[in-house]
């Protein structure tokens, strides 16, 4: 284990990588920063760049935009009460208070001194259990493996998509059948081309996530008449203030940062949690804890208010890349693209990822610590130039976003009838959206979709086409188990929701 | 039962997992296969039942929300995606550096960007950056008529 963090430690400090982070959380906190674009379409839009990159550049470059667009999430969010990402959707409830109070300075150090702390004791989470859960994973069958993406994919449906679970079941299934299309792995039949050569080699993963999000986004800015009227002089740094945080400040930052940390990797590892519940989970946690004269605090610019989510979140996002890491699953939408970018490398996540290519596993690991730190060095002191961005109006950052997003699609085919299926996909992502359809379900299940069949193949096979083996099998059996609680729960939460 | 956009929506995923479910069914696969307990027609058939169950429930489930189209900006995403749509069309002929161009210069202008300035700062740079960036440091290579007529790439 330690020669493969020492290569991994190698792998990341090299200045190609290092220079890799940088960009990634420059061009992360740029992205995420702006409404409507989260890390999902920040990261799409820096898969056609990463091409040319080995694996591990890739993926050290894809996890410093993850940051970054939080990190950016967070300081829209805290400016301008107009979160690019939902997970920093909780540190408004504080930030945005104490930025109308003079204090959006100390505002954003205290979200970047908390978002270091979260990402930081989540890395060293990772670095311990990460190589545990692979060794574990090493005893997966292929049975185990297709239950655990069910609970994947019935997880996000459950968990991610805001009381709309029959809707991302709908787009789980959606996702899956799309997967289907082009040519089956094993017979090399052709399924659901329709003569179309095209679509003989299936759908592009990454035309699927550009038009899904990034285009449909752009869409959606025109859509509903997104404008945030924000000027460039409103970050300023006098209008900003001070970016120093006293000594009790920081007294009252390091216990919430201690519990949040842990909380918030705890939600991240869980399928289908991820940034969004931990934040609202931590904000929710600490002010029930609060004492009486502290809770009246909350919501009105309280330190603990900010600390809370900014800690979960990061801590969370960190979180989720264990599942990826070591089962080859991951836990939500933003590490299914990743998965996506992954696979698309050749590159197999999973428990024999941390045998055989520990430069990859370590650095990707170690990277994001690095990351945390150029986030903390470079990005607060640059705050009140990057948070410019937002003064971008609409009619110019609309058509940048579709183009970036159809150059990205072109440049991995060359193929005009690509730009016109993405320019489809997204109008219907669009009209989904407004139907409140969610989209990671989607991706997941596109993504999934393959892997599944794959193992639900290699179970069938193995056990004479019976499935005897979601019972036989002690692992399968547990996480069926855990797919039925999760469905009684639904029904349970829809029945009560009725009542009330 | 009231008819609201996501029964409809619901009723359209379930004719369409219908009619997969029927092409699944129509799969070719290898006679050797057809009796097989796994080819390329069961998985297919596994979600077409998936999707056929969720949907129907979503049908029928459903409740009355608030859905209203009237206060979007329609006519403004259409002519949007016509420019995609178009961009698509000519990029091939015309070439990648002066369809971007146009692409961008009639997008800005539909949406109301009426400066000169902005107009040419926020496309012919950008375009150029962009493919110099994929030229000179991705090695990757655009086919590009316009350019290669001008006698700037080879």
């Amino acid at each position: 284990m330690i020669e493969g963090i020492l290569i991994g430690v190698d792998t990341a400090f090299s200045g190609y990588n290092i220079i890799m982070v940088m960009l990634g959380c420059f061009a992360g906190t740029i992205i995420g920063m702006l409404p409507g674009l989260g890390p999902m379409s920040a990261i799409a839009l820096m898969i056609p760049i990463t091409y040319g990159f080995d694996p591990a550049s890739a993926m050290i470059l894809m996890a410093g935009v993850y940051y970054g667009a939080i990190f950016g999430g967070s300081t829209s969010s805290i400016l301008i009460n107009a979160p690019g990402v939902a997970g920093t959707v909780s540190s408004s409830f504080d930030g945005y208070p104490m930025a109308k109070n003079g204090q959006a300075g100390k505002a954003l150090a205290i979200a970047a001194y908390a978002s270091f702390s979260g990402g930081t004791i989540a890395a060293l989470f990772l670095l311990v259990a990460a190589p545990q859960l692979a060794r574990v994973s090493l005893s997966f069958q292929s049975a185990d493996y297709f239950a655990l993406m069910c609970v994947g994919l019935l997880s996000i449906a459950a968990f991610a998509s805001k009381g709309q679970f029959l809707k991302a079941m709908v787009m789980t299934a959606l996702g899956l059948a799309l997967a289907t299309v082009g040519q089956d792995s094993l017979s090399d039949i052709t399924r659901f081309a329709f003569g179309n050569i095209n679509l003989m080699d299936g759908i592009s993963f990454v035309l699927l996530v550009m038009a899904t999000f990034a285009m449909s986004e752009a869409f959606m800015i025109i859509f509903k008449k997104m404008d945030i009227g924000f000027k460039a002089s409103d970050v300023s740094k006098e209008k900003l203030g001070s970016i120093k945080l006293s000594k009790d400040e920081v007294k009252e930052m390091i216990p919430v940062v201690g519990r949040t940390s842990i909380l918030g990797f705890l939600v991240g590892v869980l399928p289908g949690a991820g940034a969004t519940i931990a934040s609202f989970l931590a904000w929710g946690f600490e002010r029930s804890i609060a004492s009486a004269k502290e809770k009246l605090k909350f919501g009105k610019g309280s330190i603990k208010g900010l600390t809370a989510p900014e800690t979960a979140n990061n801590a969370a996002c960190t979180g989720s890349f264990v599942p990826l890491l070591t089962l080859g699953i991951p836990g939500s939408g933003t590490t299914a693209v990743m998965l996506g970018a992954l696979l698309s490398f050749g590159v197999q996540p999973g428990p024999r990822l941390y045998v055989e290519q520990p430069e990859l596993f370590w650095a990707v690991i170690v990277s994001m610590y690095i990351g945390n730190v150029v986030l903390l060095v470079l990005n607060l002191p640059l705050i009140p130039y990057i948070a410019r961005i937002l003064a971008i109006p609409k009619n110019i950052l609309v058509p940048l976003v579709l183009f970036f997003s159809v150059t990205g699609v072109y440049l991995i085919s060359f193929n005009a009838f690509d730009i016109y299926f993405m320019a489809i996909v997204a109008i219907l992502s669009l009209v989904l959206r407004i139907l409140k359809y969610p989209m990671p379900p989607l991706i997941l299940g596109f993504i999934l979709g393959g892997m599944l069949e794959k193992n639900l193949r290699r179970a069938l096979l193995i056990n004479d086409g019976s499935f005897s083996f979601m019972w036989e099998r002690p692992i399968s059996l547990a996480l069926f188990i855990i797919m039925i609680l999760i469905i009684l729960l639904q029904i349970y939460q829809g029945l009560k929701k009725e009542q009330n | 039962m009231s008819i609201n956009y996501t029964r409809i929506s619901a009723l359209i995923f379930l004719l369409i997992f219908l009619v997969y479910s029927y092409l699944a069914g129509e799969i070719r696969v290898f006679s050797f296969d057809e009796n097989a307990d796994f080819n390329a027609r069961t998985f297919p058939k596994f979600i077409s039942y998936l999707g056929i169950a969720v949907s129907f429930l979503t049908l029928v489930l459903s409740k009355n929300e608030d859905e209203s189209f009237g206060q979007y900006e329609w006519l403004k995403v259409f002519v949007l995606f016509v420019l995609v749509f178009t961009y698509g069309i000519i990029i091939k002929s015309v070439g990648f550096f002066l369809s971007t161009n146009l692409f961008l210069l009639i997008s800005y202008y539909y949406l109301g960007v009426r400066s000169y300035k902005t107009l040419l700062l926020c496309s012919f740079p950008v375009v150029a950056g962009l493919q110099f960036m994929l030229h000179e440091l991705l090695d990757v290579y655009i086919r590009d008529p316009f350019l290669h007529y001008l006698g700037v790439i080879s």
